[in-house]
């Protein structure tokens, strides 16, 4: 009872909320990198908080199925096949032994995620099914899918279909804005380099990976040049001597030495996660207080 | 201790601005301290040269409420009964592992057989984990073999390999992207799943490296 990779996909992993309490010696939190379309895809197929599933990446990954279940796909927009009929993702389907499944271009968005009911059945090394390939940790083998890995799963019966209503799927745009809380570090950048950050736009470049997004734009300058090296969180932005900010995204390294300026809220990295590169980003502020509560709410409602 | 905001769901620990032993010694008691108390909630608790970094469930606490308890938790006289481990780590310091060795000695106007005797000769704190694995942030070098990281970094350094940058030392665990100056090779696992300790080193240890010959290196499993 499994799926099986048929092709060479370019980029997709197994991935959950990631690994923790492992960063005291280095090991990276890793996991997915849009947990709104992540949690979404399990919520329609009734699936535990924090069951696996695959990030895809890129474009054409191809499976055959091996026994029946049901599956969603959700996250970017893709061209997505059963047997060569062009589907709907953001709702479930049920599939049988046989099938063919194919998701093809990517249309809107970058990263589209796949689960199955009941999550694949796979061991979790350190508590996390998160691949991290830098790490050689989680899915299978620590790496990325290869043609011929098989994804087993326990078999379900089929049900009945479930949707996600239109007003819960969201469209991803090439003009971001996200939210910051201002940080440990932000003594030092001067009020007039603080105002530059919040007042331009700025690109993101094509280094723009499951570790970091980096930016292009206005310059902009702390007092320091760096700072003694210290634990980082995800959605920090590194403002190297350059004068480009990095935002960290979920595989960070978990120990940095360059200044911060500000952190990007949590749910806002899951929407620049569905970004490309030459989308254009604004930043705005938001207190603690604000962002805590907004990110409760946001979990309670899947857990 | 200073406490600061680092993300919605995190914060620092602020214990001094300098790499000192005396402040290392704060971080540690304080992150032992910690670690003693199993306070529920904290997801991440990462220790470093003047800071702990510390993620939280923010379903257990807001920002202020997890300060107040945290200052009333930590115990900077914290009695460390903890034995301290040197950790002993053969290294095979040839020039064809040791790739920036030759580099270094013009640098520091120093013969490679002098760089190697005082890199050898000294004891090293650890004090960080992280970057990668199991990558142990070990310091002070003596000033004669300090030299500052390489212009522009490798985009593979080899497992294994030791290195410098500026007065710190580490092994590279894992063949990864890497700046530091390459000074030899050890065929010692740095992380290795298998075992229930991920990584030998934890921070508060000390390090000693063993020069040895290529034979007892590729004896012990080192690869060239």
């Amino acid at each position: 009872m499994s799926l099986e990779i048929i092709n060479k996909p370019i980029l997709a992993t197994i991935q959950d909320m990631g690994r923790f309490s492992y960063s005291n010696i280095g090991v990276s939190n890793s996991g997915v990198m849009d947990e709104y379309a992540y949690l979404y895809v399990n919520k329609i197929l009734g699936n535990d908080f924090g069951t696996n599933a695959l990030e895809i990446s890129f474009s054409n990954v191809q499976f055959k199925v091996n026994a029946s279940t049901q599956i969603a796909l959700t996250g970017a927009k893709c061209e997505f096949f059963i047997n060569n009929v062009l589907m709907d993702t953001w709702e479930t389907h049920n599939i049988k032994k046989g099938d063919i499944l194919k998701v093809g271009r990517i249309i809107e968005g970058t990263r589209v995620y796949l689960a199955v009911s009941g999550g694949f059945d796979i061991k979790k090394e350190f508590g996390s099914n998160s691949t991290t390939i830098k790490e050689k940790l989680g899915g299978i083998d620590g790496d990325k899918l290869k043609k011929g890995d098989i994804l087993p799963f326990k078999s379900s019966q089929p049900t009945y279909k479930k949707r996600l209503h239109q007003e819960y799927i969201p469209k991803y745009s090439d003009e971001l804005i996200l939210r910051v809380i201002l940080c440990s570090q932000e003594d030092n950048f001067s009020q007039e380099e603080k105002d530059k950050f919040f007042s331009n736009s700025y690109t993101i470049t094509n280094d723009f990976n499951r570790m970091g997004c980096k930016l292009n734009g206005e310059v902009i300058k702390s007092d320091i040049n760096g700072i003694i090296s210290e634990g980082i969180a995800f959605g920090a932005i590194q403002i190297p001597s350059d004068g480009q900010p990095i935002i960290l995204l979920k595989e960070r390294q978990t120990i940095g030495g360059y200044p911060k300026i500000g952190t990007v809220f949590s749910l806002d990295c899951f929407n620049l996660a569905q970004a490309k590169p030459n989308s254009k980003i604004r930043f705005t502020p938001i207190s603690i207080e604000e962002a805590q509560e907004k990110l409760r709410a946001f979990y309670h409602y899947f857990r | 201790m200073i406490f600061k905001v680092a993300s919605v769901d995190s914060l620092v620990i602020y214990f001094g601005n300098e790499i000192s032993k005396e402040i290392a010694q704060d971080v540690q008691k304080a992150y032992l301290s910690l670690r003693s108390l199993n306070i529920e909630g904290l997801i991440e608790i990462i220790p470093s040269y003047t800071t702990i970094y510390i993620s939280y469930d923010i379903f257990k606490y807001d920002y202020l409420s997890l300060v107040e308890l945290l200052k009333q938790s930590i115990n900077l006289e914290y009695e460390d009964n903890s034995s301290k481990n040197i950790i002993n780590i053969d290294v095979y310091y040839g020039q064809e592992v040791g790739l920036d060795l030759s580099d270094m000695s013009t640098k520091t106007k120093l013969p490679i057989e002098k760089i190697i005797e005082i890199h050898s000769q000294k004891l090293y704190d650890v004090y960080a984990i992280g970057f990668a694995p199991g990558f142990g942030f070990l310091a002070s070098v003596d000033k004669q073999i300090a030299v500052p990281r390489l212009s522009s970094p490798r985009k593979s350094v080899p497992k294994g390999s030791v290195a410098i940058a500026d007065r710190q030392t580490a092994v590279y665990p894992q063949s990864s992207p890497g700046g530091w100056n390459i000074i030899g090779r050890t065929a010692m696992e740095l992380f290795d799943k298998s075992l229930e300790k991920l990584s030998p080193l934890s921070v508060g240890d000390k390090v000693k490296f063993n020069a040895i010959s290529k034979e007892e290196f590729l004896a012990q499993g080192g690869i060239i």
